[in-house]
């Protein structure tokens, strides 16, 4: 593989190597590292879009957060498709489908949880028509929480993603994903709740505080411990 | 309700009392008068939503229409029908093809059959679903597997 200086548009490891021998503009590779490199840099994706992070994921392929840069493209089949990003809300209706295109994806592939909704159900999960999250049905890689996950999140999915294609191939340990809510992920923003314009009381703060954000027991004395400190600066800050 | 509407009504349908906002017809009446506003210009169909009492004396079920016209500021003409445990009612569809799939919804989602309906299967819930999700028997934690 030639290389040379003035042409290098794509980034890899060897290329910095081979940089810095004088003289060298030839080199050789295994296969595998090829096939690899190729891998990880065109993961497909395929939106199972099925509500607000669907929206969500659209922007993320727009030109401010541009995943081509990464090699992803989404697809509509999901026969071309990589990756399925699960973005959005699964009702019972819908899983069923959701299994049948998993299925109709060709091996290997690889499933991202995208949003509250994909990897736990949300606010949502203890209603009679949703799948309280996509990983009760497919093997989930990477877990993007947020409500939306903006696209810079996404992009940072993908990147992990890319890093565990990587070291899967190369043959090492790679950490199966926990659910953020289980691995004590930072919880949503206060501000998404209260204090828009300043005319909550404390009494009100104080209940969005232990309001607990998926009616779990164990999760709420979570939030409350840890965002009592976030909660008493916002207080000293509003001057009450 | 204009003059002319409130004159055809009263002739027609003489037990009804035309002063409530929301007209309490008997279920045999509500194709009628689906017709009889709709000759009158009451071409728009806006809703139908059914809504389930249970009580001391068995279920009741409650099924609400609006019709309008299709006029900028027109008022709308909204009436309902009390049935009684085992709810079905004549299917607004052969007038109103756009009755289709709100019917299909409350047949889904309350369980009120309309009899005349030309597809009544479920609209929302899957085809297999068991059970109707807004009567206020149901358990909103049902297990329906695999999925929960
Ligand atoms: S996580 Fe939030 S934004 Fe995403 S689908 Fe659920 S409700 Fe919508």
């Amino acid at each position: 593989m030639a290389v040379d200086q003035t042409n290098l548009s794509y980034e890899h490891p060897l290329y910095a190597t081979m940089d810095k021998m004088p003289g060298i503009t030839v080199a050789t590779t295994t296969v595998d590292m090829l096939l690899t490199w190729g891998l990880k840099n065109s993961l497909w994706t395929f939106a199972m879009a099925t509500s607000c992070c669907g929206i969500e994921f659209m922007h993320a392929n727009g030109n401010r957060t541009d995943l081509d840069q990464m090699g992803s493209v989404p697809r509509p089949s999901p026969r071309h498709a990589d990756v399925m990003v699960m973005a959005g809300t699964i009702t019972v209706k819908m899983a069923p489908r959701i299994l049948r295109l998993w299925e109709q994806m060709p091996e290997p592939k690889w499933c991202i949880a995208m949003g509250s909704c994909a990897i736990s159900g949300d606010f949502y999960r203890d209603m009679y028509s949703v799948v309280p999250g996509i990983d009760t049905m497919i093997p989930v890689d990477v877990y993007i929480p947020g409500c939306p996950p903006n696209g810079d999140d996404l992009m940072a999915g993908l990147k992990r993603l890319q890093e565990k294609v990587e070291a899967q191939r190369a043959g090492r340990w790679v950490e199966p994903e926990g659910r953020p809510e289980t691995a004590k992920a930072i919880l949503p923003a206060l501000g998404r709740v209260i204090d828009r314009d300043g005319t909550q009381t404390e009494r009100q703060l104080r209940a969005c505080q232990s309001m607990g954000l998926d009616g779990n027991e164990h999760r709420q004395s979570d939030l409350v411990a840890k965002s009592a400190g976030l909660l008493s600066n916002l207080l000293k800050l509003k001057g009450r | 309700m204009d003059a002319t509407l409130r004159e055809a009504l009263a002739a027609r349908f003489p037990a009804v009392d035309l002063d409530q906002d929301v007209l309490l017809v008997p279920a045999a009446d509500h194709y009628p008068l689906a017709a009889l506003l709709k000759e009158q210009g009451y071409t728009l169909y806006v809703t139908v939503a059914a809504s389930h009492h249970p009580g001391p004396e068995g279920d009741a079920f409650e099924v609400a229409t609006v019709l309008r016209r299709p006029v900028r500021g027109a008022p709308s003409v909204a009436w309902r029908v009390v049935l009684g445990a085992d709810p079905h009612l004549q299917s607004l569809y052969p007038l109103f093809p756009g009755a289709d799939l709100q019917e299909r919804e409350q047949l889904d989602l309350v369980g009120v059959r309309f009899d005349g309906h030309p597809n009544p299967v479920r609209l929302m819930l899957s085809e297999d679903w068991v059970g109707h999700p807004l009567r206020k028997d149901y358990a909103p934690n049902m297990p329906h597997a695999p999925w929960r």
